[in-house]
């Protein structure tokens, strides 16, 4: 076993190595970090705008290319979040907190450097995560039946509630609208065509682009320009004490470790991933510490902690995707998203059929996050010189890689206006207090959830018990149901609440 | 007497039977099919009627449980952002992928009030220039550069 692990990760180091690939992961974690660190722009807005860059690509260097540009824009968010108190993104809101007030101390260098040898320390336990669980995850997955994909996509749904911001009934309702939405276009079993209001553009279904780089890319924008002053107050830390001291050291290191290892866990879950992750881990140093209340004042813990498990969270939520072809969190879904633009059906099946893409893509995540400490620890100069160049000259490019982004993807101005609507429609929702991210997720999810509940009532002859019949579903179901409870039990309302408001 | 006490609730209560309704009417012409034997019809219309029970739940709130008020829209920043992104779907056929992103920029800096013209117009015209460089001549995706096709 451990054998294979190692000869596996050869091949995708073989795969990964070339100097073809090598480059896009270093232009993706440059692009990425790039965009991350211009507030206001997270992995999601990210990912979505750059995705038609990546078209043209083979299909491994692509998906090299994308995962870059997630971790890149992941670590960048974490930068903004420590030098302007400026979160790109939810998985760094918790790096504010100590992260920010230690750049007040002046200590913002030894932050950076926490941040990232966390990251990297927890992308690479991440990676060993994925090369060792994932083959055995797949062979489970082979015993999968309908029935149990069904369950897990339910349990999935229901769990990437808990980490959507705002109202629980809004964040339900928001996914099954978006369910709804994937079953646009030809149904492929009875060839009617569903929901196309007569627009011969939509029979292949609503293309993913438009749809995310309007709801993420345009709303962004637009949002940020509604602020009253576009400009951001000028960064006043100095990054000469770059190296943390030896007290700092040996409070980091524990919290990193604790990090990585519990954000390992949880980027597995269905609905988990780098958010979850990071709110965890901050959590849990602030229960371990001896002293609880230095924490949001500048404890060193309160960077580590949270930075590593998000990375370590980001690297193994790739597994449910890489191994049962589903994604578990909005970012997952516009991975998948991207997967299948290269013709790819993610599954256990990849790992089998396509082994250089899958131990590839594995092998890249290691090497794009080595890349990101090598680019970051000597660059953060230059991206601190960027984080001042004014909105009012950045939104304009950001509108153009939308557009351009949109139209290219098969040269039709109405994916334009398929654009237009859905950025309307994610304005209107924020308006209304719904956070649109899970949307994307039970759009990628729609055609999957109704062909898997057809076959299982096929299997049934029309007997819905059968979901609680196999054990697979079951305990799914089980699991499900607990979450459920959880998240009506008032205590865990309030904790959620208070969670979300640090 | 009813009063809106959760404004956003009512907006999205709003928001969602109307994308309920419209699920209902036009899957309704789709065949049901039964359990055993799902037509194209059955997910979806289970859908709409989950979506329209959800958004009578949030209408409900919105009577019964005080929320944050709904901020106002801001109409020029809509508008002009919208305004360019579709001239440029409907230019770029014609007059190519340059000058059509020049336009685009010109009228999408209108939502800020602060906007300074002279700038905007060097702007525009840097980065289209850039764009037409990556976008058709690096990355080789087919659109029109520099007129109509």
């Amino acid at each position: 076993m451990e054998i294979n692990v190692i000869s596996n990760l050869m091949t995708g180091f073989v795969a990964a190595g070339t100097l073809q690939n090598l480059g896009f992961a270093m232009l993706g974690c440059l692009i990425g970090t790039l965009i991350g660190v211009l507030p206001g722009i997270g992995p999601i807005p990210a990912l979505a705008m750059l995705l038609p860059i990546t078209f043209g690509l083979e299909p491994l260097s692509s998906l090299i290319m994308m995962a870059g540009i997630y971790y890149g824009a992941q670590y960048g968010g974490s930068t903004t979040s420590i030098l302007i108190n400026m979160p790109g993104e939810s998985s760094s809101v918790v790096t504010c907190l100590d992260g920010y007030q230690m750049a007040q101390k002046g200590r913002a260098g030894a932050a950076l450097a926490v941040a990232a040898l966390g990251s990297f320390f927890a992308g690479t336990v991440g990676t060993i995560f994925i090369a060792g669980f994932g083959p055995p995850l797949a062979s489970f997955a082979q015993q999968f039946n309908s029935p149990d994909y069904f369950a897990l996509m339910v349990l999935g749904l229901v769990t990437a509630v808990i980490l959507a911001q705002g109202s629980v009934l809004k964040a339900v309702t928001i996914i099954l609208v978006g369910l709804l939405f994937g079953l646009v276009g030809t149904d492929v079993n009875s060839g009617a065509t569903r929901y196309t209001f007569g627009i011969s553009a939509l029979w292949d279904g609503i293309d993913f682009l438009p749809l995310v780089i309007g709801m993420f890319g345009i709303v962004e924008v637009i949002r940020n320009l509604e602020m009253d002053t576009l400009d951001r107050k000028p960064i006043s830390t100095n990054l000469r004490d770059m190296w943390p001291t030896r007290e700092e050291w040996r409070a980091a290191a524990p919290a990193a470790l604790r990090g990585t290892a519990l954000g390992s866990l949880l980027g597995i879950l269905p609905g988990g991933g780098a958010v979850l992750s990071a709110f965890a881990a901050y959590t849990l140093e602030k229960k371990v510490a001896k002293d609880p209340s230095r924490f949001g004042k500048g404890a060193i813990e309160g960077v580590a902690g949270p930075e590593a498990a998000n990375n370590a969270g980001a690297q193994t939520s790739f597994i449910p995707l890489l191994t049962l072809g589903l994604p578990s969190n909005p970012i997952m879904a516009i991975m998948m998203g991207a997967m299948m633009i290269q013709g790819i059906q993610p599954g256990a099946a990849v790992m089998t059929s396509n082994p250089d893409l899958f131990w590839g893509l594995v092998a890249s995540m290691w090497i794009g996050n080595l890349m990101l400490v090598i680019l970051n620890l000597p660059l953060i100069g230059m991206w601190v010189k960027l984080l001042q160049v004014p909105y009012r000259l950045l939104y304009p490019a950001i509108l153009m890689f939308c557009v351009i982004g949109v139209y290219s993807s098969n040269s039709e101005p109405s994916q334009i206006l398929l654009m237009v609507f859905f950025s309307a429609f994610g304005y209107l929702l924020m308006r209304f207090g719904c956070e649109p991210a899970p949307m994307v997720l039970g759009f990628i999810l729609g055609p999957l959830m109704e062909e898997n509940l057809r076959r299982s009532l096929v299997l049934s002859r029309g007997d819905p018990m059968i979901f609680l019949q196999r054990p697979i579903s079951a305990t799914l179901l089980a699991l499900t149901a607990f979450v459920v409870l959880l998240i009506a039990l008032p205590g865990f309302k309030k904790a959620r609440e208070e969670a979300f408001r640090e | 007497m009813l009063r809106v006490r959760s404004p956003q609730d009512l907006g999205a209560g709003a928001v969602f039977i109307l994308i309920g309704l419209v699920g209902l009417y036009m899957g309704w012409d789709l065949t049901y099919g039964s359990a055993r034997n799902m037509g194209p019809g059955f997910f979806p219309i289970w859908l709409s009627w989950l979506i329209i029970a959800m958004g009578v739940v949030c209408l409900f709130r919105a009577v019964t449980l005080d929320g944050p008020p709904v901020q106002a829209l801001n109409y020029r920043v809509v508008f002009f952002v919208f305004a360019g992104a579709l001239l440029f779907g409907y230019l770029i056929e014609h007059i190519g992928l340059f000058f059509a992103l020049i336009l685009m920029t010109l009228v999408a800096t209108q939502a800020r009030k602060d906007t300074k013209i002279k700038e905007v117009a060097i702007l525009s015209v840097v980065m289209a220039f850039l764009a037409v460089i990556v976008f058709v001549y690096v990355l080789k995706q087919s659109m029109p550069a520099w007129w109509g096709r």
